[in-house]
């Protein structure tokens, strides 16, 4: 833990208090600005099922009611299936992310072969051709080539091992200190071993941060599964929200219930993934 | 630990799967990547077989994608199906529901990939592009005998592009304006004249000046970001611009009249009888219904119902908040002085697209239910829901005698304005409306965008288009004089 | 010599355990990675020489380069992207830098709370999350900021239908909706650091700021570099924004180089010159990332 960054001031309390208070206020109120936006769509997603005047524009609608829940959840007899659809597309790229961008990432950062500064630099640019063109090929090659129209492997395929994970976690583990792994190497073990026993341990943040991301990425993504889905069985959560009604701005609250329901299951993986976020990096600890 | 290797096996199999059809594919795209005109593979199949029939017992698929055109057109084009199939029982249709937002990305992506859908939906304006890619179909060979006999030729106007017709119109649908009618008479206005008749840019600037009050703008015009493209196509019908080429092929918005219509939106922007701030698209006609406006824009026929339905919805408290009851009255766009009158009108229809199955037999079998789904009972149940009337004769004999519900003035209003749609010279080519889509999006929309938000002159907007356009089309392929 | 020359081409060849090591543990990203994304681009590199067409596409050698480089609207663009990059990127760390130093002290709880509530706006859908901003933005006077505005007697804004305004509130949506995982990486980041370094630095006198400059900052540098490198790419190649609050306008003052790619790409069918233009984007970032390494400079290990 970083704690001793602030001087703890042992003499005198109150400027501890003091000072804590204020960074208090000061982070609060930045949560707040954050926070409005999403406060409004939650707020709104108990509004009424019908269009809605920009004149009335109010932070909170006049009556609260269910009604767009059920107008989402009525909509489509899949709507259900598409959150589980998600999730499956969600959960998996997660965990072969989580499994093969940290070893590639490892690999960069603390084996010596050949190639891998070639390599990594390859990885880099890949990562600056905008989305936008390589679309059309890989549409090619999952429509044309492997036949895979709404099918989970087209939708999970390309976004299984991500150049981002692997750049995070390649600057993650190069931070930790080297001498690390030698010991072990001298104590005869394995590379593989080196990466189970010693650096997952040790990277249990990163990788939460890494399925974190991951899952909202996934969960957001709106392009390519709108792209190889044809069949509504097979949408995403995001394709359903967008293909059915809810694309209409004036019909605000059905939308922002949609919004909520599409938000939710992410919330749930947030604060579950949260005691490793704050478990925090112990490589001292280790080390002593 | 047992546990993390089974997961790891497991997913190598699968990106092993993968990897090894993309090396095979990596071998086939080098070939793509020459670029050698390759016929679609089936082609040599039918070339071999019997002079094919015109809808022979061959099973096939055919692939639509539509957007909602009506709110519940996927509902209804499942129904016409079951109907199509009860005649071609070895027909399959396989529908791509989209929803207007994504709809032109999703076609675009899979008519580049070479995966384009049979039909289409697609408006009047995007053809150009689908031509331009190779993608798109001359339909005539594939259509049933006489099948053309059908549709109004006005109609089928806008289907073509350089002479090829390469699809078939769903409808016309205008787009003008619409009015609170009581208003506008406590205004001074006699909407029945207006409707009935047309009115002046000055009958229209005294009226929208009559209208404003504290509470009530004289005119709305959705303009806030994209929309802004709707401004000068419906007001450029109205100052003589009714398609992007005079029918001498030469590009209109360089006119005389583009700098006309230019001054009277500058008048208008500074007068103060339309909000000097951008107005969602979703907006105007809340406005209309609240009483906040007198007049808005864009408007269609279509309008009344949700007006009607609005009015409704006041006693039960379904109604958007603040709500007046309001007569709807749907009106022309003023017209220029020196101009004949005409009305924006655009044609939605369904275009036939070559993939990689297209083979000369299933294209005919793809004639068949483009020409099922343009025609009769079908294009009459999408058409009687927007309330305009069908461009085939078919549809218009299955729309006889179904009441819309529509006010009568309003009716014989929107049916005055079809009448007075003038369609788009034939003879563009691809290259030329793919040019002017260009010049629109990237010229003069942003820069109207500017016009409206008070920060550029009607000169300077006109002096710039004129020089955008004289690049792209030469000085002798636009018009600098007045088009009556 | 020729003996010498031998051994160096064996050495050089010679293939170690840590080869196969690392060759092993990068093997499936690898494969990946050749088919999901080095495929793709190769295909776009190829398609920038030509003017696509699904079915037979002609080369045409430079020209879609030569087109887009003659376009106005792409040196517009590529300056508003500029601009938009050259704010929010450097604007962001230093928020998420200084949100997460912030949190350090609390206690465990506390801190929990405080990252939830950062990180909670990013799980929004990002459509869902433009139209609440629309509504927010919304140029009539009882749009909510507008709203806000005419509380404190200032007069409204057209927002984002005004040249002078739009890319500010582009500028303003993305400052603050976009931080909570660079606030949850750089936390990650400072946990990382041993307290030994600042138990050392405490025996030494060194003030808050002191530690702050010679013991966080520099030992948070592979993680700014990474927010940073991350950052700029994304901030190059943003479209969604764009595309969703303005479509652009007005006056193209919004249109950045990816919704420039797009429109191309899907609206009006020129693939080749999207790919052409994307192309030189990519050289654009791969430039600006080279030189971000080198300042970076040598005390980072990679």
């Amino acid at each position: 833990m970083a704690s001793g960054l602030y001087s703890q001031h042992l003499r005198d309390p109150k400027i501890r208090i003091i000072r804590n208070a204020v960074m208090g206020v000061v982070l609060f109120f930045f949560a707040v600005v954050v926070l409005f936006p999403l406060v409004y769509m939650l707020a709104w997603s108990f509004g009424p099922a019908q269009e809605m005047a920009a004149t009335s524009y109010a932070i909170f609608p006049k009556t609260w009611s269910l009604d767009s829940y059920k107008y989402f959840f009525s909509s489509n007899q899949y709507s259900v299936k598409w959150l589980w659809n998600s999730f499956v597309v969600a959960a998996a790229t997660v965990v072969s992310n989580v499994i093969f961008a940290s070893m590639a990432g490892y690999a960069f950062a603390k084996i010596k072969f050949k190639g891998s500064t070639f390599l990594f630099f390859f990885i880099l640019m890949a990562m600056m051709i905008p989305y936008q063109v390589t679309q059309v090929p890989l549409y090619i090659l999952f429509v044309n080539k492997f036949k895979m129209t709404n099918t989970f492997t087209a939708l999970i395929l390309p976004g299984c091992v991500t150049s981002y994970n692997i750049f995070l976690s390649k600057q993650f583990f190069a931070g930790i200190p080297t001498s690390l792994i030698e010991n072990a190497k001298v104590e005869g073990a394995t590379q593989f071993r080196i990466f189970r026993s010693i650096i997952l341990p040790l990277s249990k943040t990163v990788l939460a941060v890494m399925a974190i991301n991951t899952f909202m990425g996934n969960w957001n993504t709106f392009f390519w599964p709108f792209l190889v889905t044809s069949k509504d069985s097979m949408y995403t959560i995001q394709v359903g929200l967008k293909t059915f009604k809810f694309a209409n701005g004036t019909l605000l609250s059905p939308m922002m219930a949609g919004a909520t329901i599409s938000a939710l299951p992410m919330f749930v993986l947030f604060f579950s993934l949260q005691k490793y976020f704050l478990e925090g990096v112990t490589i001292g600890a280790v080390k002593g | 630990m047992k546990k993390f290797l089974a997961l790891l096996l497991c997913l190598c199999m699968i990106l092993g799967l993968a990897a090894c059809g993309g090396n095979n594919d990596q071998k086939d795209d080098s070939n793509d990547g020459q670029q050698t005109a390759t016929p679609p593979a089936d082609d040599k199949n039918n070339d071999a077989e019997p002079a094919p029939e015109p809808a022979s017992a061959d099973e096939d698929t055919i692939v639509i994608m539509a957007p909602p055109v009506t709110g519940d057109y996927a509902e209804l084009l499942a129904g016409w199906i079951t109907d199509f199939q009860k005649d071609y029982p070895h027909l399959k249709v396989e529908v791509i529901n989209t929803s207007w937002d994504d709809h032109s990305s999703k076609l675009s992506t899979m008519a580049l990939a070479g995966e384009a859908p049979d039909i289409a939906e697609v408006s009047y304006g995007a053809i150009g592009t689908y031509v331009e890619m190779g993608v798109a179909v001359d339909v005539k060979p594939y259509l049933p005998d006489g099948a053309l006999d059908d549709y109004d030729q006005n109609a089928l106007d806008y289907m073509t592009l350089n002479n090829t017709l390469y699809g078939l119109p769903l409808y016309l649908t205008i787009q003008a304006l619409g009015g609170n009618r009581q208003m506008m008479e406590e205004a001074g206005v006699d909407v029945e004249k207006v409707q009935s008749g047309g009115w002046t840019y000055d009958e229209f600037l005294t009226a929208i000046e009559a209208g404003t009050k504290d509470e009530t703008y004289g005119f709305v015009f959705a303009n806030s970001g994209v929309t802004t493209a709707d401004f000068v196509s419906i007001f450029g019908v109205g100052a003589g611009i009714t398609a992007n080429f005079t029918d001498d092929l030469k590009y209109a918005y360089t006119s005389e009249n583009m700098k006309n219509l230019l001054a009277a939106v500058e008048t208008m922007v500074s007068s103060g009888w339309m909000p000097n701030y951008a107005v969602e698209a979703g907006q105007r006609l809340v406005m209309l219904e609240t009483g906040n406006a007198m007049i808005t824009g864009k408007a269609m026929p279509l309008f009344e119902n949700n007006v009607n339905k609005n009015n409704a919805g006041i006693a039960t408290g379904e109604a958007v908040d603040g709500s007046i009851e309001v007569e709807y009255a749907f009106l022309p766009v003023p017209t220029m002085d020196g101009v004949t009158e005409s009305c924006f009108g655009t044609v939605d229809g369904m275009i036939m697209l070559r993939n990689n199955n297209s083979t000369e037999e299933h294209l005919k079998n793809v004639g068949l239910f483009l020409n099922y789904i343009c025609s009769g009972k079908p294009v009459a149940e999408t058409v009687n829901q927007i309330l305009l009337s069908c461009v085939c004769k078919s549809g218009r004999e299955a729309q006889a005698g179904a009441d819309l519900g529509q006010d009568a003035r309003n009716a014989e209003a929107s049916t005055r304005c079809i009448g007075i749609v003038k369609a788009p010279p034939t003879g563009i080519t691809s290259e030329q409306a793919a040019n002017a889509k260009t010049l629109m999006d990237e010229t003069i929309v942003p820069k109207f965008q500017a016009l409206l938000a008070g920060e550029t002159t009607a000169q300077a907007l006109y002096d710039e288009v004129c020089a955008k356009a004289v690049e792209l089309f030469g000085a002798d392929g636009c018009e600098m004089g007045f088009i009556q | 010599m020729r003996s010498k020359a031998t051994t160096l081409r064996d050495r050089r060849f010679r293939i170690t355990l840590e080869d196969l090591n690392g060759w092993a543990f990068i093997a499936v990203a690898m494969i990946v990675f050749a088919v999901m994304t080095i495929y793709p681009v190769v295909s776009a590199v190829i398609t920038s020489f030509q003017s696509y067409k699904p079915f037979g596409s002609e080369w045409v050698q430079f020209d879609n380069y030569k087109t887009a480089l003659s376009n106005d609207l792409f040196y517009k663009s590529i300056r508003n992207t500029a601009i938009y990059t050259a704010v929010t990127v450097p604007l962001s760390l230093v928020i998420a830098f200084a949100v997460a130093v912030m949190i350090l002290p609390f206690k465990r709880k506390t801190q929990s709370v405080f990252k939830s509530l950062y990180y909670i706006p990013a799980v929004a859908s990002g459509v869902a999350m433009s139209v609440v901003w629309l509504w927010l933005y919304d140029s009539s006077p009882s749009g909510l900021f507008n709203q806000l505005l005419t509380f404190f007697h200032a007069p409204t804004l057209n927002w984002l239908s005004s040249s002078k305004t739009a890319m500010m509130s582009l500028i303003l949506m993305s400052l603050l909706s976009g931080q909570g995982s660079s606030i949850i990486i750089y936390i990650a980041a400072l946990m990382g650091i041993d307290n030994t370094y600042f138990e050392a630095a405490e025996l030494d006198g060194a003030t808050f700021f002191q530690k702050l400059r010679f013991i966080v900052i520099p030992l948070c540098k592979p993680t700014t570099l990474f927010l940073l490198v991350t950052g700029i790419i994304n901030s190059f190649q943003v479209f969604m924004n764009a595309y969703m609050m303005t479509g652009g306008g007005p006056d193209n003052n919004t249109t950045m180089i990816g919704l420039l790619i797009f429109n191309n790409a899907f609206v009006y069918g020129k693939y080749g010159l999207a790919c052409a233009q994307a192309i030189m984007l990519a050289i654009v970032i791969a430039a600006l990332t080279a030189i971000q390494f080198k300042v970076a400079g040598d005390d980072v290990e990679y």
